[in-house]
């Protein structure tokens, strides 16, 4: 089963993105915050991570660069809900493998991470 | 008479009621997302679904978004969007006849069981793939029944309801009431957006408005700057010090000051420019007649006297100036009535007319014209003294009188012939 965490400080969102995801045989792991993503990310091992730019505390982009220091392999896929130039060009720098503005299109959603899946299945 | 058990299938509110009370809101609310949470409130609460869920139509973005979701399994606001070519608009936004069941609703059931006939499955066509697409929309977002809100044939919105906690299916009548909440709610948006799009696009008039009134505030300014050049020109060949142009302006201003006449704004820009362009029109008199050092013949003067409609000509374009061709037009009127072009008399002129022919007329004799040197003040003033009453206003005169002496003072020059005059 192909591991996914979300990140997302609304909690509905977690909720919502975590059954359609368990729906489409995932094994989800959600975290509300940029400290609780990175003991997520440590505990949890997971191949793809859904990350929320605007977040209290530690931010997304401040979360993908911990990420990427530590487990370049993750995939991570930033979610932003404005679609700022700077913030998406600074989320590309820091190893971002592709980003999604809200509200989204699930059906891309959903075709996005799997595609992630398969790259890692090629051993990219 | 109605059994027990179809007592209770009466819901236990009245529908014609809750109609009522949202076409009362409709009317109320100006903006419509008011209306729209209190209808999937009321939803949630009457039904008690899983979810109640409205989706409306951004049509700036092209995409529909949801407004509200209320119930345990509601969906997060503005997470979620569908294109108008998602599967779930075009089967809603497609043409009636095309559809093998009502369009007005479609529950989850149906998508099933059309999905399982044997057509949609043998034939890959596209309405077996629509229907795919729809069947996992609505399995993703637990929805068991779809029902559109139209204005004309714009899809504005989806009423997207979950399953009944209780389990019972919906009745025709609930299915009714609910297409005419989804009615009611697409009248809300669009009503909105059509005034919301008035007022942006009157604001939009009001800029272009106010952009062309700057442009064309900067055209007349223009005009009257070529008008102004214009009237010196006609003096240019004259060996004035100062620009007659510009000293018949500041005579006449300082005259008008004595006077009393309030000078502000507009008022003063309109005596200011008469007095700067009232001889604009000798442009087109020839130098010959201009500057003849001798007595103009008779043809000569006819030809002299139309300077003042010429000048009234030029200036047509000047609109924000209409005023000034009037006072053009009467700068050589007479007080007795003997003047020209149309022979007014006394108060028939224009108090600005009356004005520049007092003050154009003493600078003229005081200054050199091609034709002779100037004569002295004193000479000036006697004339004008004389003229009282016949070719000038008396009244001017004496103000123009008392405010040269006043100038004078300053400069220590007051002649015997002012000593009477005193400034009020």
């Amino acid at each position: 089963m192909s591991k996914l965490l979300i990140v997302d400080d609304e909690v509905e969102i977690c909720e919502f993105l975590k059954s359609f995801f368990e729906d489409r045989d995932f094994e989800v792991a959600v975290a509300n915050g940029g400290s609780q993503a990175l003991e997520k990310v440590a505990a949890f091992h997971p191949e793809v991570v859904l990350l929320d730019i605007q977040m209290p505390g530690m931010d997304g982009l401040q979360v993908l660069k911990k990420i990427k220091e530590t487990y370049p392999k993750v995939k991570v896929i930033m979610v932003t809900a404005v679609e700022t130039q700077e913030k998406i060009e600074e989320a590309m720098r820091f190893g971002a493998d592709n980003y999604i503005t809200k509200p989204l299109s699930l059906e891309y959603l959903e075709k996005d991470v799997q595609d992630k899946i398969d790259i890692l299945a090629k051993g990219f | 008479m109605p059994t027990k058990a179809d007592s209770q299938d009466i819901p236990k509110f009245d529908y014609q009621e809750v109609l009522r009370d949202v076409a009362r809101s409709m009317v109320r609310l100006k903006r419509p997302e008011r209306l729209l949470k209190l209808i999937t409130r009321f939803i949630d609460r009457q039904f008690g679904l899983t979810h109640t869920s409205l989706l409306v139509l951004d049509p700036k973005k092209g995409r529909y978004v949801f407004v509200n979701s209320k119930g345990a399994k509601r969906l997060p606001v503005g997470l979620v969007k569908f294109d108008i070519d998602h599967p779930l608009m075009q089967w809603f936004s497609g043409s009636k006849k095309k559809l093998p069941v009502q369009k007005d609703f479609l529950f989850l059931s149906d998508v099933k069981k059309m999905l399982s006939r044997a057509e949609f499955r043998m034939a890959a066509n596209s309405r077996g793939d629509l229907l795919a697409g729809i069947q996992k929309t609505m399995q993703n977002l637990n929805i068991e029944l779809l029902v559109p809100g139209y204005f004309k044939d714009t899809l504005v919105g989806l009423l997207m309801l979950g399953r009944r906690v209780n389990g019972r299916s919906f009745t025709t009548q609930e299915v009714t009431f609910f297409q005419t909440l989804a009615h009611d709610c697409s009248m809300a948006v669009k009503t909105t957006e059509y005034n919301q799009n008035l007022i942006e696009q009157n604001q939009e008039l009001a800029n272009r408005l106010e952009e062309i009134e700057r442009m064309r505030a900067k055209e007349q300014r223009t005009y009257y700057e070529i008008m102004r050049s214009l009237a010196e020109e006609v003096h240019a060949k004259e060996p004035y010090i100062f620009s007659h142009v510009s000293e018949v302006e500041r005579l006449g201003i300082m005259t008008a000051r004595e006077m009393g006449i309030g000078l502000s704004g507009k008022t003063k820009d309109l005596l200011s420019a008469a007095l700067v362009l009232h001889d604009v029109g000798k442009i087109g008199i020839p130098d010959s007649i201009l500057c003849k050092p001798g007595q103009l013949t008779p043809e000569e003067w006819q030809i002299m006297k139309t300077h003042v409609e010429k000048g009234a000509r030029i200036l047509e374009p000047l609109t924000d100036f209409k005023k000034v061709r009037e006072i053009i037009m009467a700068h050589h009127e007479r007080f007795d009535g003997n003047g020209y072009p149309r022979g007014l008399k006394g108060d028939e002129i224009l108090i600005e007319a009356r004005i520049i022919c007092v003050v154009d007329s003493f600078h003229a004799i005081v200054s050199s014209r091609c034709y002779r040197e100037g004569h002295s003040i004193d000479y000036a003033i006697h004339e004008i003294q004389k003229c009282a009453g016949a070719q000038f206003d008396p009244v001017v005169v004496d103000a123009f009188l008392r405010a040269l002496k006043i100038e004078l003072q300053k400069k220590g020059e007051v002649p015997s012939s002012l000593a009477e005059y005193i400034s009020k």
